[in-house]
Order: structure tokens, then sequence, then C-alpha cells
């Protein structure tokens, strides 16, 4: 079969079909053509004799076969299964002349000597003729000459499926011209056309000025200036900044009035992305960012993962101030449990230095027992950080004496990925040390998985892996009564549309008393798929595949977006605990670039596989499609 | 006294005849399913049941990967039923199945009434 088929590729007929036309004159197919039936329904095409006839096999009288050919020459039908039995196959070859045959319930050409499928120019124009004829339920002119639809013959095989639009790009109309016209400044004009189009680098690319270690905020705003459904939310002013300021203006005169975090990032998007390629000084958002965040307001280095936590924290408090007051308050306890537990899972509060105790005592205070049964569907609609990024995990935890097992969903806006202990085994740490010690140009294209190499996808079948709780966490079962030893599984029961992965890098260790980095390297895939750590796919596994009601609606939140997400940024650490510097990578129009602070250049992707992946950032892939395109002209 | 060769009995059937002249029960169920038009619902719904589950895009897949290892012009639709037909049968969702086996059951008890 053709590739190219609405292109002009045709394939070429077989000797038996050309025999066959040179045989029976100009028009060998006529007689079918008053034998094609249109079903409604979607417009397929069948042969059928009388309109209701059912049609069986010659030979063996069977109507159940799944396909039945009538031979084109003596409109005898014929089952073909190849492995059993193939009559239309004895009919060919029995009888000279009769090798080409139409399937009957798909009205396509058949040869039963070559055991392939043939295509005849005016037959095909034929079929879409009937399917057009009645896909616009005009009276029936199956009688005119099947040369009308040659114009429409062109694309047969399009037509063939259901009824499609063809693709024209959208042009304005005059009163959409004129609306432009007004109302918009030309990017590309004389002026800075020449700016743009000289350095041919893609929108958006401006380096961030070092306000004095902010490099942990420089490297995540280059991550969410280029995270695709973020920055579309901002270019697409659905914040404006000066309409937002007016509002706080209004409602409350104090001083906090004037602190948006959401109107600070539409700044920044306005400047990255206007085509001044001169570094950027995110002042006014550091500030903003200082009021918010006041316990880590310094120009000392800071945790990247941190910010962005807080960053995120930041749009959502604003901008549900806004909209529902009353809410607020539990969303927020709800957020930092999360973020707290994670913290103290991690270890992350005693490796970090002097905020250790802020953190602490914040997170003492805040673990109340609240309900464990949030809504599984929320976490969603509240702010565009959380529509973006926020996703449902689902702990199942089970009695091992009862089997009781308790299921709890608690959103959560990124995931922290242990790093494996060292898997170095007997002369495959060889290898794991090889690549830690060549920092650039290391192209380690085909690690092999089970050896000594970390990888994202090992990482995270670790985090779903079904853990035991040690005799020291033993969780109180309900049906048991008393604390028992119990299994814990965690799953991905809803996939945000942008998935953020941490992978903690630091380690702690009691019997020495200090933390140290984890330089390990970590192979990560630039596409990622999913479906393996899902609620549905987990509890698949540890059942079996049947068929079982799922509680509430799970599936609904599988079968919703895909599972495919493809890489788009990279936060990368070089250095020690309390002294490195952070770099992103990004991926633009399939060509990655690196972000040191105010030096933006492009890499070869070598050199972002072998980088010390610290946070990755991954899209849908439905929401990526467009990127890998050239976007210069458009 | 009996001969052999009585006049008197039924002519010898022939070949396409020795299913028996009674139509067995799945021809029944057959022709009732696409007398009906249900048949041509069923398999509409089925089509897209397998679309939406992905089952038509991993056949695809399974096709284009076999054209490109043996070259577009030396495969058969043939080929390719063979290829795929085990591999299709299996891969089912149960849910699909159930599903049509449903449609099914029910369509038998309200045309057997």
């Amino acid at each position: 079969m053709s590739s190219k088929i609405n292109g002009h590729v045709s394939p070429q007929p077989c000797p038996h079909l050309l025999d066959f036309r040179f045989r029976n004159g100009p028009k060998p197919f006529r007689a079918l053509h008053d034998c094609i039936r249109v079903k409604p329904p979607g417009g397929r095409a069948a042969i059928r004799r009388e309109p209701s006839e059912v049609p069986r096999c010659g030979t063996c009288e069977e109507s159940s076969r799944s396909r039945l050919y009538a031979c084109v020459a003596c409109a005898a039908v014929f089952c073909h299964a190849p492995l059993l039995h193939s009559h239309a196959s004895d009919h060919a070859l029995s009888i000279p002349g009769h090798e080409i045959a139409v399937d009957v319930d798909r009205a396509e050409l058949f040869c039963c000597a070559c055991g392939d499928q043939v295509y005849d120019r005016d037959f095909d124009a034929a079929v879409v003729l009937a399917q057009t004829v009645n896909a616009t339920a005009t009276t029936s002119t199956s009688g005119s000459t099947a040369m009308q639809c040659s114009v429409a013959g062109s694309q047969p095989e399009n037509l063939r499926k259901r009824r499609r639009v063809d693709y024209r790009p959208w042009e304005p109309d005059s009163g959409e011209h004129i609306s432009r016209g007004n109302q918009s400044i030309p990017l590309l004009d004389a002026t800075n056309a020449s700016l743009v189009s000289s350095t041919q680098q893609p929108w958006g690319l401006r380096g961030l000025n070092n306000l004095g270690n902010t490099c942990f905020m420089n490297s995540i705003l280059q991550a969410l200036l280029h995270t695709p459904p973020l920055r579309n939310y901002f270019l697409g002013d659905r914040h404006n900044r000066y309409y937002c300021q007016q509002k706080n203006g209004a409602i409350n005169g104090t001083k906090n009035s004037r602190l948006c975090l959401a109107c600070d990032m539409d700044a920044i998007f306005s400047a990255v992305f206007s085509g001044d390629r001169t570094p950027y000084s995110p002042a006014k958002f550091l500030y903003s960012w200082w009021q918010h965040a006041a316990n880590l307001a310094s120009y000392e280095q800071q945790d990247a993962h941190e910010f962005f936590i807080s960053m995120l924290e930041g749009i959502h408090e604003k901008v549900e101030k806004d909209k529902r007051k009353s809410q607020s308050p539990a969303r927020q306890v709800t957020k930092v449990i999360v973020f707290s537990l994670t913290l103290i899972n991690a270890e992350l509060a005693s490796a970090l230095r002097f905020r250790t105790a802020g953190l602490m005592m914040s997170t003492a205070l805040l673990l109340i027992p609240s309900s464990n049964k949030i809504d599984p569907a929320g976490g969603g609609d509240c702010c565009i950080a959380h529509r973006v990024f926020s996703g449902i995990l689902r702990s199942d935890v089970m009695c091992m004496v009862c089997g009781f097992t308790s299921t709890t969903y608690d959103p959560c806006v990124d995931i922290s990925l242990d790093l494996e202990p060292n898997q170095g085994g007997s002369g495959k740490s060889s290898s794991a040390k090889s690549l830690n010690s060549c920092n650039v140009e290391a192209d380690c294209m085909h690690p092999n998985q089970n050896g000594g190499i970390s990888t994202l996808n090992g990482c995270l079948e670790r985090f779903t892996r079904a853990e035991k709780l040690g005799s020291d966490q033993k969780f109180f079962c309900q049906k048991c009564q008393v604390r028992q030893e119990s299994l814990k599984q965690m799953s991905i029961r809803k996939l945000p549309l942008v998935s953020c992965f941490h992978v903690k890098r630091f380690e702690h260790s009691s019997i020495r008393k200090m933390s140290r980095k984890v330089d390990r390297f970590l192979q990560f895939p630039f596409s990622l798929d999913m479906a393996p750590y899902l609620s549905s796919s987990i509890l698949r596994s540890r059942f079996g595949n049947r068929i079982f009601p799922f509680d509430g609606d799970e599936q609904d939140a599988s079968n919703d977006l895909s599972t495919e997400f493809e890489l788009f940024a990279v936060v990368t650490h070089s250095g020690r605990l309390d002294a490195g510097h952070y770099v992103t990578y990004l991926r633009l129009s399939n060509q990655w670039y690196k972000c040191d602070d105010a030096w933006i250049t492009p890499v070869n992707e070598s050199i972002v596989r072998a980088a010390q992946g610290y946070m990755m950032f991954y899209v849908q892939k439905v929401l990526y499609y467009k990127e890998s395109e050239n976007q210069g002209t458009s | 006294m009996t001969r052999k060769h009585s006049v008197n009995r039924p002519p010898t059937p022939d070949g396409a005849e020795d299913q028996g002249n009674e139509p067995i029960l799945q021809e029944i169920i057959n022709i009732k399913l696409i007398e009906s038009g249900e048949k041509e619902r069923l398999m509409e719904m089925l089509r897209e049941r397998l679309i939406e589950c992905g089952w038509k895009d991993e056949m695809k897949a399974l096709c284009r990967a076999y054209v490109k290892k043996k070259g577009r012009n030396n495969v058969t639709v043939d080929d390719l039923v063979h290829l795929i037909t085990p591999k299709g049968r299996a891969s089912v969702p149960d849910s699909v199945k159930a599903e049509l086996l449903q449609r099914i059951r029910s369509f038998l008890t309200s045309a057997a009434l």
C-alpha cells in the first residue's frame, strides 16, 4: 500500500487486474456500480445485489465469515481465510479471468491470485460518488456517469473514512483584519525585524540577570516561561496586570494589595517575549516573592525546588483570595501539609541550613490531622498554577494481618523521587562511575537498564512499588483496631498537564550527623509514558487483568488525557549542598538551549542527556505537539 | 424382499448439503442480526470502542512496523491479516468483549419474544 494516497502516488495494478481490464473493455466494473450500497451511519460502502441480501459463500454456505468476496466476473460469492481455506482462491485458480473479486463488506477490490488488494480508479471513483451522494442526501443520481466524480475522485481514500473537512489555515475576514490593525502592535515590524530574524532564535529566549545568588530563581523562571500551558495563559492575556492591580487597589488599600505574583509573572512574560534579547532583571518579581516568603528573603543561596513550591503557592494564594475567601485557609493548610510531609520524608529539613528551624516550626504547627478524604477532583480549578501542575496521588495502605486497605487521595504539584541506593554490583559499578567523571560530551545513548545506572523510570517504579512499613511505623488498622504492620503503595490517580519531577539529591547520615549531596547520575528520557504508574495500572497489576469496578470514576481520570509526556525543561545543579549553581536546559523546536543566568547558548542534546538532573519538567504530549515544528514564520 | 436400490429412496444428497438442511443456530442468529440491522449497529459500536481504547492504533503500529521491515512493495493484505489476527484477537480489552456480549444477549432476549 502506498503511503501517499492523497498525493499522486497510485499503486501499480497487478498483472491479473491489467489482464481483466484489457479483456473487459473500458468500464469493467460498471455492473458493480449498481450494487454499491451505502449504510447511513458512517457512510460505509458495501456490495449487495439486493439491498437486504445476506451474502454467503458459494462453497461452504457460511455467511458469518469475516471476509467474503464476490467475483467480479461471475458475481459468485466466496469466503477467504487464507489459513483455513480460501474458496475465493479456489475459484480464482480454477477459472482463468476470475481472479479479481470485491470485498462485499468494504467495497474494495482484491486479487485472489496475488492475495492482495488492488485499486482501480474508476471503481473507487464510483464508490466515492455513491458515498457523497448518500452523505449529501440529494436525490439518487447513481445513474449518472462515473466521470462526474473524477473531480472528487482525486482523493478517494480520504473520503472513504467519515466525512472530514479539509484543513484550511485561518485567514482573517475583513472585519477581523481591521480590528487586528487597530488594536495590535506588530511584533515583526521594520525596526526589530532585523533584530529577531538575524539571530534566528525562537521567541521567548532571554537571559535573566543574577541579582545576587538568584540562580535558583532564574532557573525555575526559565522553566516556567516555557511551560506551554502557563506560557499560553499569560501570553493570552488571561491575567492582565493592569486590570488586576486596579481591582486590588480598589478593594483594600493596604500594602498587600500591590502584591500579586501572577501580575509580576505577567510582566516577566511580556518582557521576555518582547523580542528584546538583552538580559532582563526580574527585580520586581524578586521583591514580591520576598514579601510573600518572608523567611526566605535574603541573598543567601536557596533551593530551587523550595522556590518552585513557594511560587506556586504565591500565585494560588493571590488568585484564591480574589475568588473564594472562605475556602482559602483550608486549601492552604492542606497544601502546606503535603509540602511539609515531603520535606520530612526527604530529610531535607535537616539538610538545609538555618532555615531548618523556621520550617520545622511552621510544619509542627500545621500537623493538624485534617480530613483525609480530599475531593479527588479538587486542586485543579482554583488558579492557573494548579490547573497546570496539580495532579492527584493515591496512597493505599494495606494491613498485612487482615488485608483491610485504606485509600487516600492527595493533591500534589510535583513528585519527589528518591535516588536509588547505589546499585553498583560487581562489574557494573564501573560504568556508573565513569559516567559521573565525564561531565561533558558523554554520549550515553544505550545504558543497560539493569546495570548500575539509575533511570527516571526506575525511580518512578520505586515510587509506586509496594513498600513495607517497618515495625516502627505501624499503621493503625481500622478493622483490627490495633497498630499493625502494613504495606503502602503510591500511584498516580490523575496526571497533571505538566509533571515536575524533583530528585532528592540530599542524603542525611544520622551516624555522622551531616548531610551531603548525592551526585549520582540519573538518566532521564526525552519522552515519557506515565501509563504504568497510574492507579489503574498499579491496581490492575495487583489483581490481575480483570474487569472490576473502581471506586468513584477512576477510569475517567486515566482516560481523560493521554499518558505520554515530552521533556521540555531540565534544571540542573552543580556544586555542593551549600554552594552551587543552577542551570536550566530548555527544549524549543527540538533544539536545546542552555540558560545560565544571562547567557543563553544552543547546545547539543548529548550534553543535556549527560547533565545532572535535579528537576525535570514534562508536558503532556498533546500540548507539545506543535513545538517540534519550525516556528520561524508562524 | 427389499431390493438394495429402491426407486423410492430419497435422492442422494450432494456435497453442498452435507451440513444438514437445517441451518444451525449460529446461522439463524447471524441472519436475525443482519436483518434487523443490529449487526451493523454492533459493528459500529465495536469500531468505536476499539478506536477509543487504542486497539486500532496498536494494530496500525504493528502493521507499519511490519511493512517497514519487509518493504512496502513486498507486503500483501493477507500477510497483514495473518500477522495481526492472533495478536488482535488476544488484545481486545475485556470490557469491550463484555459490552458486546451484553448487547448480543439483550438482542437475543428481545428477538426471541
